[in-house]
């Protein structure tokens, strides 16, 4: 099922195209990553679906509404903004009551009080908002997300600025979410993380999503299109530049020598062609084999290239 | 909306400057009832030779303290009632949970709230003190307070910066109503447009007339709720 889809929306700041035609689908069920660098527009598109901004063309759906009635599905829906948007003065009880009662959520005490918890926020419940760090602000964003059982969860970054703890928290808490049927959309500077808890990723470059699909459909495709491959081989004792040489001598494809480290020697080839026949001629060579591994492109690296094209 | 009616509401007993406004129509409301009351004779002289209703007598000092410092006093309590929270940007939260019309309805009616229980302690006291309620001051009173709230809820809205309300507020809340009274009773063109938009007008006069501040009053929430439906947070 679909649970958003956005056609061909732009969004105009003045004279500034940030956002100039994203398409994008988001099934029922799945943690969908959006990335981009800082100022792409991530936070933008985010801010359209939720009514914090207004759309200069284009359309969107959320939970198969058309967006000119996008106030049916607030309810439905659970956002957590760019931080710094909360209201100081209340204590982190109380502000999630107020926010909760405006999603009609369960309004009984144990439950926002469960819900604190939840995120992490354990003792810091009758604390004012503005005595919280900057961790716990992002904590009881996150929370007030949560209230009223959301069917789509929209979070602008929900772990960045996080100790590696809170946010090892904050992804199980995510990856948790998606078990109980929730589906997810996420901003996230953080690649790996992307990685780890993300189906499927969208890279935003320029005003449209450059690239979409699974973390390791991009890492393929990544490697396809490079000219050359990395290659790790572990041998004792190790391959040397003249090994190398020899042995590409009667290969049909070109392999160039970088360097080694320990029992580890570093090549580049142009295709993956000829790789058993190299295997092959190591073996015969009287050096003993033990790993043959090609360089995988980084989810990082696929993002780095697409800011390049 | 009742939610943000109910934070609203509460918020402004929350502020020292909306209790001591309170407490300072609550008084001068106690003392005016209490004066007259004790000078019976005074005023039903008064009120034989001016023509004018007891009734209106007892209230005339809400009346004044409305008329006069109404507008800077609703400024004074609710001159950021929409800015402040664009300005620290909290509207970005209510606005994913509720529609914009509903936030601006619930905050407006949170503050004619506050203003409807102020103005009904005052009325209170005077109806027991003089054992009468004086209903068409009461609702002449609240249509005035009802202009004024959505005045401010304009203001609050085209003007941003929450420093630069206040400090509108303070001077509208002193000229304005220098302007009305001056406005009813002059027959210049330059004051014809303020004689027309500013409640003080329609103080005297049939039924309708009276109604009229309740008009443009509306018109004021409804295009504060265009504008904001506009807005980009
Ligand atoms: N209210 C605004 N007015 C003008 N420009 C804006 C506004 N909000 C964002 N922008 C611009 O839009 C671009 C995208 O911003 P944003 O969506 O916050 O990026 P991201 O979240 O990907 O870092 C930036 O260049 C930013 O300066
Ligand atoms: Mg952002």
């Amino acid at each position: 099922m679909e649970m958003m889809n956005v056609k061909q929306l732009t969004k105009k700041y003045g004279s500034t195209n940030v956002l100039k035609g994203i398409n994008l689908t988001i099934y029922q069920g799945e943690v969908f990553g959006f990335v981009g660098h800082n100022g792409a527009g991530k936070s933008t598109l985010i801010h359209i679906l939720t009514d914090i901004v207004n759309k200069s063309g284009g359309s969107f759906e959320i939970l198969g509404i058309p967006d000119q009635h996008m106030n049916q599905v607030k309810k439905r829906v659970g956002v957590m903004p760019d931080i710094s948007n909360l209201y100081e003065n209340m204590k982190g009880i109380d502000f999630l009551r107020y926010m909760g009662e405006l999603s009609l959520a369960n309004s009984s005490k144990e439950y926002y009080l469960s819900l604190m918890r939840d995120v992490g926020l354990e003792g810091a419940e009758w604390k004012k908002i503005k005595s919280y760090s900057f961790g716990m602000k992002k904590k009881i964003s996150i929370a007030q997300a949560l209230l009223g059982n959301p069917e789509l969860i929209i979070l602008d970054e929900p772990t960045s600025g996080l100790d590696p703890e809170s946010a090892i928290e904050i992804r199980n808490m995510i990856t948790e979410l998606q078990k109980s049927g929730k589906t997810i959309f996420l901003t996230s500077h953080n690649l790996d993380e992307i990685e780890k808890i993300c189906d499927r990723v969208g890279i935003l470059s320029e005003g449209v999503i450059k690239k979409l699909g699974t973390p390791r459909e991009l890492k393929i495709a990544a490697n396809e299109s490079k000219e050359a491959i990395g290659l790790i081989i572990r041998t004792k004792p190790v391959l040397t530049a003249d090994h190398i040489s020899q042995i590409s001598d009667d290969l049909d494809i070109n392999i160039s020598f970088l360097h080694t480290k320990k029992d580890y020697t570093f090549l580049k080839v142009t295709s993956e062609d000829g790789l058993p026949q190299l295997s092959k001629k190591i073996m015969e060579s009287g050096i003993l084999l033990y790993e043959v591994k090609m360089e995988e492109q980084s989810l990082e690296e696929v993002f780095m290239n697409t800011k390049e094209e | 909306m009742t939610q943000v009616l109910k934070r609203e509401f509460i918020d402004a007993f929350k502020s020292v400057r909306s209790i001591l406004i309170l407490l300072f129509i609550t008084y001068v409301s106690y003392q005016s009832a209490k004066f007259f009351d004790q000078n019976q004779d005074m005023i039903n002289q008064f009120a034989e030779e001016s023509g004018i209703g007891t009734g209106a007598l007892y209230t005339a000092a809400i009346a004044f303290v409305v008329l006069i410092f109404g507008f800077l006093f609703v400024f004074a309590i609710s001159h950021d009632l929409i800015n402040r929270e664009i300005e620290m940007k909290t509207i970005r939260l209510l606005v994913t949970k509720t529609s914009r019309i509903q936030i601006v309805l619930g905050k407006f009616l949170g503050v004619l709230l506050f203003w409807v229980v102020t103005i009904s302690i005052s009325f209170a006291i005077i109806s027991l003190i003089t054992g009468a309620w004086f209903l068409k001051d009461y609702v002449q009173t609240m249509i005035f307070l009802f202009y004024i709230i959505s005045f401010v809820l304009f203001i609050s809205t085209i003007i941003s910066k929450t420093k630069l309300t206040m400090f509108i507020g303070i001077f509208l809340g002193i000229v304005l109503p220098i302007i009305g009274l001056i406005a009813v009773y002059s027959d210049k063109w330059y004051f014809i447009p303020f004689k027309y938009l500013l409640p003080y007008n329609y103080l005297e006069g049939s039924i309708v007339m009276t109604f009229i501040p309740l008009v443009i009053g509306v018109c004021f929430i409804s295009i504060s709720i265009m504008l904001l439906n506009r807005k980009d947070f």
